[in-house]
């Protein structure tokens, strides 16, 4: 195989899938006001989540 | 002398160099292959080459827990409402797995690199986090439904379980995603095993078809029963470690935008056989309820296999053994992997299945780790896999609404999905099967933690 077949190769790739393209990461996503409620809600649930999963393990551990 | 924290950083995130050229060449080459397919115009050696995340995903969700799940249905309630019920299950999978390949395909990267980039670094490790607890856990309950498959061959636990850990390893180290993925492909077709096991089972195809036609007869018996059994099913269908599976393994395919309809197709194909399979399942435990035998003693495949001997026969329920077997074999090969696709992908080492054990190590003992880790586990005498089941159900169910929430937010990003964001109608039905999953697997989760309230 000669210095240029790889090359060649990787045009088979698309330029934005290769792996030194998605060395960077893409920028933040700028959140309105509705998607920061929903995200805090999200936390709100998670932590109540965690609680129930916490609650629900230890109960049947202790049956 | 300390270190400074940029210097702790470059020693911790490798440079992808080296091992992201031989990566880009392994990926190139399986890409070389299927362009020189559409450019030939061989559409079915084009969509052999390109099925495989959507197969892989819905096979490895048919998991030991989930068989389980299906053949208590059967035992439970016959053939009758569950049949159709099963089919509508698939279909809402359909429609949230069909997004991650979207996804996959126009930003090339994986679910919970995008949280980490669009949504911050907290969400990111929740992510992460979140999905790597689950899985191990899941493991753990994957590893149960081989051990008690292969109880029924009169294999040591000890035995199957390291034979189990030592083929996952084998085969993960192919070095290549097409091989691994071509491997597990032709393991998960074991799975199809419990269409011949319903077979033996002399099913009433009448009462299959008027089953799949008006969803009769519908349960009777106690609600809380079928309840828990409802939620059971849309729990078995769509979980967390999925979403994360198919879009990375989307992106480590290399799929992109041109094959985006083998990608629905594939997604589709893997509904179509789990939904038949989970029916198989059903239609095969079906005798149990016919003949009146209680599911209250059937507590694992070895169960159900031994109760099921006298009405599928001794090849039925060998195959039927077989089927468990596979199930929590290649749900292990699949989970194990999505959590080295994300724990890669959040902490920005390399990710993926083309990468040599040599070259990212990280990656690979990721997922040995989770692998032994729920392996050892389950081979620990008394062993509170009881109470590790129960959490499994409850963390799966109560964390689908955050993975379907940030699924939604994803693909109706425009900024990175451009004209393959949801349209409106993609939209309402996504968002019904979201808001629809979320809150039922939130109900499933508070039930499964609290079942005195469906005593009430």
């Amino acid at each position: 195989m000669s210095e240029n077949q790889p090359r060649q190769l990787l045009e088979a790739l698309d330029p934005d899938q290769r792996r030194s393209a998605l060395q960077t990461p893409l920028p933040r996503r700028q959140l309105g006001p509705g998607i920061l409620t929903l995200l805090w809600t999200l936390r709100i649930y998670v932590l109540l989540a965690v609680g129930v999963v916490v609650y629900a393990f230890v109960k049947s551990l202790l049956k | 002398m300390l270190l400074s924290k940029e210097r702790l950083r470059a020693l911790w995130i490798r440079p992808w160099a080296p091992q992201g050229w031989d990566e880009d060449r392994k990926r190139a080459d399986d890409r070389a292959r299927v362009l020189r397919a559409r450019a030939r115009r061989r559409p079915f050696l084009l969509l052999f080459l390109l099925v495989g995340p959507g197969v892989l995903v819905m096979l490895g969700e048919n998991d030991g827990p989930s068989m389980l799940s299906y053949a208590t249905t059967g035992a439970t309630y016959g053939i009758g409402f569950f049949v159709p019920f099963i089919i509508l299950t698939f279909a809402m999978a359909y429609i949230v797995q069909e997004a991650t390949v979207r996804i996959g395909i126009v930003t090339h990267r994986g679910h919970a690199e995008l949280i980490y980039q669009r949504f911050g670094p907290f969400w990111g490790n929740f992510a992460m986090l979140d999905l790597s607890v689950g899985n191990v856990l899941t493991l753990i309950t994957e590893f149960v439904a081989i051990r008690a498959g292969t109880a029924f061959f009169g294999i040591a636990p000890w035995v199957a379980v390291t034979m189990a850990v030592v083929f996952s390893v084998a085969v993960l180290l192919s070095g290549r995603y097409f091989a691994w993925e071509r491997i597990v492909l032709l393991l998960a077709t074991a799975n199809l095993l419990f269409i011949p096991a319903a077979a033996f089972s002399h099913p009433d195809f009448a009462a299959l078809t008027r089953a799949l036609g008006t969803w009769q007869p519908l349960p009777g018996g106690a609600h809380g029963a079928f309840l828990t059994l409802v939620l059971a099913n849309i729990g078995a269908t769509v979980t967390p470690w999925m979403i994360f599976f198919q879009q990375s393994a989307t992106v480590d395919k290399g799929l992109t935008r041109l094959d985006l309809p083998q990608g629905r197709i594939d997604t589709a194909l893997g509904m179509c056989l789990a939904a038949i399979v989970a029916i198989a399942a059903v239609v095969a435990s079906a005798p149990l309820f016919t003949h009146h035998v209680g599911v209250a003693g059937l507590a694992n495949s070895a169960d159900f296999a031994t109760a099921l001997r006298p009405f599928l026969g001794a090849t039925g329920v060998t195959l039927f053994a077989l089927g468990m077997i596979e199930a929590g074999l290649v749900a292990t090969m699949t989970i194990s992997t999505s959590s080295s696709y994300a724990v890669g992908e959040v902490l920005r080492r390399g990710h993926s299945l083309n990468l040599t054990l040599r070259q990212e190590p990280f990656f690979y003992a990721i997922n040995l780790a989770s692998i032994v880790v729920a392996a050892a586990v389950v081979l620990i005498p008394r062993a509170p896999l009881l109470a590790i089941t129960i959490a499994v159900n409850v963390i799966a169910t109560l964390l689908m609404a955050p993975a379907l929430l940030f699924l939604l937010l994803l693909v109706n990003d425009r900024e990175i999905m451009g004209n393959l964001a949801n349209s409106r109608i993609a939209n309402v039905a996504g968002g019904a099967v979201t808001i629809g999953i979320a809150v039922v697997g939130a109900v499933y989760g508070v039930v499964t933690a609290f079942p005195q309230l469906l005593a009430q």
